[in-house]
């Protein structure tokens, strides 16, 4: 049997996804959908205000945000970290499971640099160049379809 | 409700929409954005009148609501469906219930502070902490918003729901 197959039969799935107490499997995805929230919620913001929408908002003052882009994205590593070892031999073999590893990789990292490029040293300038634009709405576009493949994932479940 | 819902399920159109299997999966994913659009402008603006992110001005902040009001519309148009398309998984469900109740409060509250909040928060200073009813507003918004995102989520799972 492969390490995934051990993973996934272990006794802690058995008793993750059998268990009918709603602090088991419920529990976990509710919290991987507040994680989402807050994440995707909070890097939506920064984005489209470096796509100058609330262009009024002084940039480096959503700063605090990124408090809590990690806080969600903690509570969806560790929950999502969770959902996977109980469907780990599966989830390796699920295409959609790496486009949506990939397309959150990719948002994090471009949320990284839009943050170098506008957050921290923008100063007085409050109009990001469009190179740094076409990342934040690269950005936007990678966190939907983080969310579309984290969604059709439930359906090619055995 | 059961036998509303099982009139509902035999109309025709309960049964088109269902009919369409790409339908429901495109909805989810849908819902799924809409709730981040709108918890994302909402809650931005929610913690401002909590008295968090000063140096933000409520007025430019409420400039990010036509996407949280977009997000609640793209959430109420897929939440329809879902209910036209399987009304016995939700009618007869009390955590469905709960969330209609949660949503009415979320609306309400909005109402509140559009109506008798928002002429005072607009003219206040960025820097500005904001009253005690301010930060009770957005600190009740954001309770609200998150409780119907724990029913709408847990819904298979707790009550009579299946």
């Amino acid at each position: 049997m492969s390490f995934f197959q051990r993973l996934q039969n272990s006794a802690f799935t058995d008793w993750f996804l059998g268990s009918p107490s709603i602090w088991a499997y419920p529990t976990v995805l509710t919290l991987h959908t507040v994680g989402m929230a807050i994440l995707v919620g909070a890097s939506f913001v920064i984005n489209l205000r470096v796509l100058q929408v609330s262009g009024l908002i002084p940039l480096h003052r959503l700063q605090p945000l990124y408090r809590f882009i990690w806080i969600g994205f903690t509570i969806n590593l560790v929950s999502g970290l969770v959902l996977f070892l109980t469907e780990a031999a599966d989830r390796v073999v699920d295409p959609v499971f790496y486009v949506k590893m990939a397309s959150i990789a990719v948002a994090l990292a471009l949320g990284l640099v839009v943050k170098r490029r506008t957050i921290d040293g923008m100063g007085a300038r409050q109009v990001a160049t469009v190179q740094t634009r076409s990342m934040a709405g690269a950005a936007l576009g990678m966190w939907t379809v983080a969310i579309v493949a984290g969604r059709l994932m439930a359906y090619l479940k055995k | 409700m059961a036998e509303l819902a099982a009139w509902m399920e035999s109309t025709w159109i309960s049964k088109t929409l269902f009919g369409i299997s790409w339908l429901w999966p495109a909805s989810e994913s849908l819902h799924f954005i809409g709730l981040c659009m709108l918890i994302g402008g909402a809650g931005l603006l929610d913690l401002r009148l909590i008295g968090l992110f000063r140096g933000l001005a409520i007025g430019h902040v409420k400039a990010l609501m036509p996407w949280a009001i977009g997000g609640f519309l793209i959430n109420a148009v897929t939440g329809t469906l879902f209910l036209i398309m399987q009304p016995h998984l939700y009618l007869t469900s009390a955590v469905w219930w709960a969330k209609v109740a949660f949503l009415g409060l979320a609306g309400a509250n909005a109402l509140f502070f559009e109506t008798r909040l928002a002429v005072p928060a607009l003219g206040m200073h960025p820097d500005a902490d904001t009253s005690t009813t301010m930060k009770v507003i957005g600190a009740v918004s954001l309770f609200s918003w998150f409780a119907v995102l724990y029913c709408g989520r847990m819904l298979p799972y707790l009550g009579t729901g299946n």
